[in-house]
């Protein structure tokens, strides 16, 4: 591998946002593809992070450093990009549900899937089953994720996913649910098609929900 | 009746006050509030607790606890009933219903609850947190080690990302219980919000549902849809997330 990826990898592990920023710069000058540099630098990367945050060697600050430094040099990369080089891997409205202002969580998960080559609709907090149904409309959403911390909250995970099927807009995707109170058995019982009991799974859950 | 109450650290002066003037004879158990943050860590002790005073005694156990994240699902009754408030976490316990707690929830999600004893029996020197949800941490701390194991920039930027949910706090409450001397506290709470640019409210606490849990007046709950006030387990019986208003229900184990 070029010198210039494994720089760009290991900052984007490390964290290190000025580093990466700096080394897609080279990348780019030194005429390596956006393209190249998106996945085998930056994706794999992410990869990389979320397999030792599920093997319990990276915490969530971490996660947030990598996803950070990913970020940055994304920003860098994207005027570059061709249309061939980044195939979307879906498209994924995410929030945390009514009633809830925590989004630590959401906004981890939402890195994550950036990071792992999908398209993010950021609605931030204390969304509305409208505003999850409008967006979803308007962007043909694959995945709807919601996030909840509070068991106060939880249930709007619910009361989201029936007026999806009210607005007939719930056969046409996948919803995705996690939080701190949120279990297995609750995502099944609320009709829910995935739950990942962190960030890194998340991805995992919402590539294996697109795949079949 | 020889009651044991096994409470929340926050609910101190209120389970103190109700036991004492109990018509029943209540020994009270008070846990730390910090293991709020470790809901699996607070079951353990909180299950410790119960079965330990299957053999001390007791007619009946009365948990001062609400689901508190899924805490208390899962606890199961030893040997004598088991009673547990109905209820999400202490601010339904401090405000006297579900229903006072869900209209202040609506109205305004983004709001911190001050109480007296949570405030007095904080175990760190720094922000402090909203009650239901808080870590105790102290931020200095934890700024100091992202300083040294990621440099300056990130620790920055993970303190902002972290504490981003504060953010969306817009209300400050604090609720007096009308036991002991809150005068400072509330001070304290008032700062708090005209620190942070919040809007500031001193509101009534109502103790009838940590009195009705010390003094045997649980209820009965059938021919109730959203459950009566307090979960009544028979012995052998486990708690388990309801997921609607009733926030908690039993179920048999065999």
């Amino acid at each position: 591998m070029d010198q210039l990826l494994k720089d760009i990898y290991a900052g984007v592990i490390d964290g290190q946002s000025a580093l990466v920023q700096e080394k897609v710069k080279d990348a780019l000058a030194s005429g390596l593809n956006p393209g190249v540099i998106l996945k085998e630098g930056m994706i794999a990367a992410m990869r990389e992070v979320g397999r030792r945050f599920e093997e319990g060697e990276f915490y969530v600050p971490e996660m947030l450093i990598a996803a950070r430094a990913m970020q940055s040099g994304l920003a860098l990369l994207k005027p570059h990009l061709q249309e061939s080089d980044v195939k979307s891997a879906g498209k994924v409205v995410i929030g945390t549900v009514k009633g809830d202002l925590h989004d630590i969580g959401k906004n981890l998960v939402a890195m994550m899937l950036e990071g792992a080559g999908f398209e993010i609709y950021d609605l931030g907090t204390d969304v509305t089953p409208q505003k999850f149904i409008e967006t979803a409309r308007s962007v043909d959403a694959d995945i709807i994720a919601m996030s909840a911390l509070l068991t106060t909250t939880m249930t709007n995970m619910k009361v989201t996913i029936d007026a999806l099927a009210d607005a007939g807009l719930r056969s046409s995707l996948k919803v995705m649910v996690g939080g701190a109170p949120i279990t297995d058995q609750y995502a099944a019982q609320i009709g829910a098609d995935g739950y990942a009991v962190d960030a890194s799974r998340a991805v995992s859950v919402a590539k294996s929900l697109l795949s079949h | 009746m020889r009651l044991k109450c096994i409470g929340c650290e926050v609910l101190a002066r209120a389970i103190y006050l109700c036991a004492a003037q109990s018509p029943h004879l209540v020994d009270v158990v008070l846990l730390e509030r910090g293991l709020h943050n470790t809901p699996a860590k607070l079951r353990t002790q909180l299950q410790d607790q119960i079965d330990a005073s299957a053999a001390q005694g007791y007619d009946a156990v009365v948990l001062a606890y609400g689901l508190c994240g899924q805490a208390t699902a899962g606890l199961i009754s030893r040997g004598v009933p088991l009673a547990i408030p109905r209820a999400h976490d202490c601010i339904t316990l401090f405000l006297g219903s579900r229903q006072r707690y869900q209209e202040q929830f609506q109205a305004s999600p983004g709001t911190y609850w001050y109480t007296q004893d949570y405030i007095e029996r904080r175990s760190d020197q720094g922000s402090t947190l909203a009650l239901g949800l808080g870590s105790d941490t102290d931020l200095q701390t934890v700024y100091a080690e992202y300083v040294e194991k990621y440099g300056r920039e990130n620790a920055d930027y993970l303190m902002e990302v972290m504490g981003a949910w504060q953010r969306h706090y817009q209300r400050a409450v604090y609720i007096d219980l009308g036991v002991g001397d809150g005068t400072a506290v509330e001070a304290y709470a008032q700062g708090e919000a005209d620190r942070r640019g919040w809007t500031f409210e001193r509101m009534a606490g109502d103790l009838v549902l940590i009195r009705r849990l010390l003094y045997g007046d649980w209820g009965d709950d059938s021919g109730s849809t959203s459950g009566s006030d307090f979960l009544i387990l028979k012995p052998g019986q486990s708690v388990k997330t309801a997921y609607d208003d009733r926030i908690i229900d039993c179920v048999d184990l065999s």
